[in-house]
């Protein structure tokens, strides 16, 4: 029996704003035990021992902790790594995480790596090597996964299935949650000509186990095309809050993280990003209690 | 319609060599050509390798500038891709990628400054592992003390250079000109024991009869074996193992 989205046992997430922790603020944490809900890690960087690991430990004692992971392929037409695998199970169990997610990718084929979240054709075909993938890790972990919508640059021509509709389909077949990154969302909608409030209303709200939130980059060419960049390297974006505010009536309190991951900011930039996703929840419960 | 592996396959050869466009046909242009649309995921690809590697390789990027060592990182990752998504294992050929440049930067010891940062790397990373306690010996019966066999704790390497790369890197990571200008390149090789102990990263210069010794003890061979061929000071070196936690276990050889 896979566990709901909500509620999970031990260090469970709160339905508030967490933090993506960086090695950079390991010991600001630990000294400082700054006032955070939850904190998420990425998996790989502590699928080795020593200190990273060790900081971990005691982090979590304080903190909930979600392992998010960037490399495990669930996207991959021939299968997934077991090795890889096997280091998430032995990080999940020593660290008891209240999420487990990765993202809807793919990043190897023959045995060679690619350090990034490749794009994937939506398609049926794709549906069944995504959901067959989602099902062998559920299995191997013994427990539900939550899966994130990719922020993408590129649109196959034979792809047949809108991403939100995929993503919905997915969430129904395996059991999995959703790791709704309205940033990604945002990014996609501007660089392939979406509707990103269509995206939002399409998801099943009883799936959603998760929301990301984060900076990105416009990319200017000479001859004043533009594409958005999705570098995690800078403070949300208004447009972004105002996405966040109607996922917060849509989908109600969910679990919300502020991601930086280049250029990382002193902590206290991270936390006010927080503070700010926090005020959109309060805003929006103390809405539906009103109504 | 192209199946998906067929289509990863085809994807991987574009991120990897750049030069085919068979990919390109199953892209959606409107506005960016599907060049251009693939190079934003294959600088990613490749600028991620290159910083990884930046970050285990800090003494090389200082001594051979951070130009020189993009370039040479971009080159290594083009012909060394990634084969896990743990990027702390990637990058152990780069010494001797290094050693095969014409020019590294006219930086003779670039190649052995790299060894030796991928070996303090690999002991940083290595899987955690209990440190064998010496009170944990007193149940071996004194008959069999020559049957011991020790097993070295997952993060001790054995490394020997031609120069001295472990001075080297300490003085240009710290930024002491003064340390640098002591270094002698021509004081002849090292050698080296490294490993992550509860007191952190050590690497420790040792003599070669303490490095035949210390490198055969953690390697598995029997203590009569090597007490034998050893110097008279192997139960202090042994005593010197223990404490530092380079052992994590023992068998006793039948």
């Amino acid at each position: 029996m896979i566990p709901s989205v909500h509620g999970q046992a031990g260090g469970s997430i709160p339905a508030q704003a967490g933090i993506g922790l960086r090695f950079q603020h390991h010991r600001a944490v630990l000294e400082e035990k700054p006032r955070v809900a939850w904190f998420e890690v990425h998996s790989e960087n502590y699928f080795g021992g020593g200190t990273p690991l060790r900081y971990l430990d005691t982090i979590r004692h304080d903190y909930p902790v979600s392992l998010h992971g960037v490399g495990l392929s669930l996207g991959s037409a021939e299968g997934l790594d077991e090795r890889h695998l096997a280091r998430l199970r032995r990080l999940m169990e020593r660290i008891e995480p209240g999420l487990v997610s990765e993202h809807l990718a793919w990043n190897a084929v023959d045995g060679t790596h690619f350090a990034d979240l490749l794009p994937l054709p939506l398609t049926e075909e794709t549906l069944s090597v995504v959901g067959r993938n989602i099902e062998v890790t559920q299995d191997f972990l013994g427990r539900q996964i939550l899966l994130e919508n990719p922020s993408s640059y590129l649109r196959y021509r034979h792809s047949s299935i809108p991403e939100w509709q995929f993503m919905a389909e997915i969430a129904e077949r395996t059991g999995c949650g959703i790791l709704c990154d309205v940033n990604n969302i945002f990014v996609s909608a501007c660089n392939h000509g979406f509707d990103a409030r269509h995206y939002l209303r399409s998801l099943p709200a009883e799936h959603i186990g998760e929301i990301h939130l984060a900076g990105h980059r416009m990319r200017s060419f000479d001859d004043g095309r533009s594409i958005r960049i999705d570098d995690h390297g800078s403070r949300v974006c208004d447009e972004v809050w105002q996405l966040y505010a109607f996922a917060t009536e849509r989908f109600g309190q969910v679990p919300t993280l502020i991601e930086w991951d280049t250029d990382v900011p002193a902590l206290s930039v991270l936390t006010e990003e927080a503070a700010k996703a926090q005020a959109i929840m309060d805003a929006q419960l103390r809405h539906a209690r009103a109504a | 319609m192209p199946a998906l592996l067929e289509l990863q396959r085809s994807f991987s050869v574009f991120l990897l060599a750049s030069k085919d466009q068979e990919i390109g046909r199953h892209i959606q242009e409107d506005g960016f050509s599907a060049a251009e649309r693939l190079r934003i995921y294959r600088n990613t690809c490749r600028s991620t390798l290159v910083e990884a590697l930046r970050m285990t390789y800090p003494a090389v990027d200082r001594l051979a500038g951070s130009d020189f060592f993009s370039a040479a990182a971009e080159q290594f990752a083009e012909h060394h891709p990634a084969r896990s998504a743990y990027l702390n294992e990637y990058g152990s050929g780069f010494a001797d990628f290094l050693a095969g440049l014409d020019s590294a930067n006219g930086v003779p010891y670039l190649a052995d400054v790299a060894r030796f940062e991928w070996t303090l790397s690999v002991a940083a990373n290595a899987e955690d592992a209990p440190v064998l306690e010496p009170s944990a010996l007193l149940s071996v019966p004194p008959e069999e003390n020559g049957a011991l066999c020790f097993l070295g704790h997952p993060s001790v390497s054995f490394l020997e250079l031609a120069y001295p790369a472990d001075q080297i890197a300490d003085a240009v990571l710290s930024g002491n000109d003064a340390a640098m200008a002591e270094v002698d390149i021509s004081s002849g090789p090292v050698r080296l024991v490294v490993h992550r102990g509860p007191a952190g990263l050590e690497a420790e210069r040792l003599g070669l009869p303490a490095y035949r010794f210390v490198s055969r003890l953690c390697g598995g061979e029997a203590l009569g074996l090597l007490i034998e061929s050893a110097a008279d000071d192997a139960p202090a070196l042994l005593a010197e193992q223990l404490a530092k936690g380079r052992l994590t276990g023992f068998r006793i050889a039948k």
